[in-house]
């Protein structure tokens, strides 16, 4: 918990520009969004596999997708109880308060388990976003806009460690004292905690004091800021953001042209034609140019 | 994903606010310091079952400071705290709820000056709820068809177990150490706005 989730491990997707790294999430997950069609959500996954791998991240992303199959057991649930649009009737329970009477549709199980994968195409693109965007990228970023909120961010990153590390030793001394943090009743339990945290935030509204003094010694609020750090744009970093973007405007074009979109009710659309592959494989093609350029930056001297 | 912009809109109004306001150093690392304890109260808690000191601090803090300093507070313990757990679908989601119970406790101490202890435990209680249904939201507008209240509240009461412990943890930490933490903060938050000078 002290360490960020991060890990810099000096690879080729994380040395991108933060703008390139963001553009190309942020094209991967509102792509997510808008498709339907569990071909293209394939997709979208196998693409954002292929960056994970690429990262070296493939055991966080089991973590992820541990955690997300169990948060798709609801989707799963949920939308065949609730959905009545189904043609297709599988099941017909009891009448329930509020809900009527419960008709299980195979529409619904359909549209439930391609949902179910659009969250898992969601969690595995956060999981990239972990692995490949250093938090203090990110927080340059948005200092150009929000510089005060950045800096609330930054200061905050910095002390949630140090307020674990001096959490350990008030509970340690906590402990000597004899208290038993495993033992009691809920309200004894929660009493012994409240009085952890009583006694950290007292230290740390003191230290507080003095980050203000720091701050304002260092002429905080004196007028706008003067000094930026700025990451240089590379060609890697342009070729990624063109890649990025040409694939957000292919799919937004794609979709309003309704390729990429399944109709689930009142009967299944079909998912599957020849100019949807077609746009599918246009797009994964644009959305693989990182991983592609990652792959040759570890294999090919002459892409370094 | 309407409903997603609709979030992302409403937090950068509200951090657009606070860049706005006439923060000082002294508000800025206050601002900061609540906020990593808020984040703080995630990790100290984790042995009780979904008992959340995160929205108990982030409340306190906007009852004290202000709605806009208690949304900071709320929304920056989310992220900061997921630098560590991991980001995900829900971190945006965790900042609307929990910087708008910061700023909602703000507004009632304006609205209601004299609301005493039980009424705010019985605030920071239905913020115990309130925080589910708005982490639901996102579920239910993503991945749930049709949208309609039918499939809400099927959600809601499939989280209902989490957010009841989520509530009664929230009233149980305001009811017996609120009143402790609101006076702590305020001496700070004096302390903060005293200038001194020298002629």
């Amino acid at each position: 918990m002290e360490e960020l989730f991060y890990h810099e491990k000096g690879l080729f997707l994380q040395k991108l520009h933060p703008a390139a790294s963001l553009a190309y999430i942020c094209t991967l997950l509102v792509l997510t969004l808008i498709f339907t069609n569990p071909f293209y959500l394939a997709g979208l996954f196998f693409c954002t596999g292929l960056s994970v791998w690429m990262l070296e991240g493939l055991e966080t992303w089991e973590l992820f997708l541990k955690g997300g199959l169990f948060m798709t057991v609801p989707i799963m649930i949920i939308n065949p109880l609730v959905s009545k649009a189904g043609a297709t009737i599988l099941w017909r329970g009891p009448s329930l308060p509020v809900f009527g009477e419960i008709t299980v549709s195979m529409e619904a199980v359909f549209y439930g388990a391609v949902m179910s994968l659009r969250l898992l195409d969601v969690i595995s693109i956060f999981c990239l976003y972990n692995i490949m965007v250093h938090p203090d990228k990110a927080m340059n970023m948005l200092e150009r806009f929000a510089f005060k909120s950045a800096l609330v961010l930054s200061l905050a990153t910095r002390m949630f460690p140090a307020m674990i590390r001096h959490l350990e030793n008030i509970k340690e001394i906590q402990l000597v004292r004899g208290v038993d943090f495993s033992g009691g009743t809920f309200k004894q339990k929660i009493n012994k905690y409240t009085n952890l945290i009583y006694i950290l935030l007292l230290s740390s509204l003191e230290d507080s004091m003095e980050i203000a003094e720091a701050m304002h010694a260092r002429a905080f609020g004196s007028g706008r800021r003067t000094r930026y750090v700025r990451d240089s744009i590379k060609p890697a970093d342009s070729v990624c953001l063109a890649a990025a973007a040409a694939a957000l405007l292919t799919g937004a074009w794609g979709t309003v042209k309704g390729y990429g979109v399944m109709n689930f009710y009142p009967r299944l659309g079909p998912a599957y034609s020849r100019g949807d592959m077609r746009m599918l494989a246009l797009l994964l093609s644009m959305l693989s140019i990182p991983s592609l350029l990652s792959w040759g930056w570890r294999y090919c001297r002459y892409f370094r | 994903m309407a409903y997603t912009i609709v979030a992302a809109l409403v937090l950068a109004v509200m951090f657009l606010s606070f860049e706005r306001g006439k923060a000082t150093s002294k508000e800025v690392a206050l601002v900061a310091v609540m906020s990593a304890a808020a984040a703080m109260g995630r990790v100290v808690f984790a042995a009780l079952p979904n008992v959340q000191a995160t929205t108990f601090i982030a409340m306190v803090s906007g009852y004290v400071m202000g709605p806009e300093s208690g949304f900071m507070v709320g929304a920056a313990a989310a992220l900061v705290s997921n630098f560590f757990m991991g980001q995900g679908p829900w971190t945006p989601w965790q900042m609307l709820a929990w910087g708008l119970a910061g700023a909602s406790a703000g507004l009632i101490k304006r609205i209601f000056p004299g609301i005493g202890r039980l009424g705010m435990t019985f605030y920071c209680l239905l913020w115990g709820y309130f925080f589910g249904w708005i982490m639901n939201l996102w579920y239910w507008s993503s991945f749930v068809r049709p949208l309609n209240i039918n499939a809400f509240i099927a959600a809601c009461i499939s989280s209902i177990w989490f957010d009841s412990f989520h509530a009664a943890g929230n009233a149980i930490l305001y009811y017996y150490f609120g009143e402790g933490f609101i006076k702590v903060l305020k001496r700070f938050y004096r302390r903060m706005k005293v200038t001194v000078r020298y002629e």
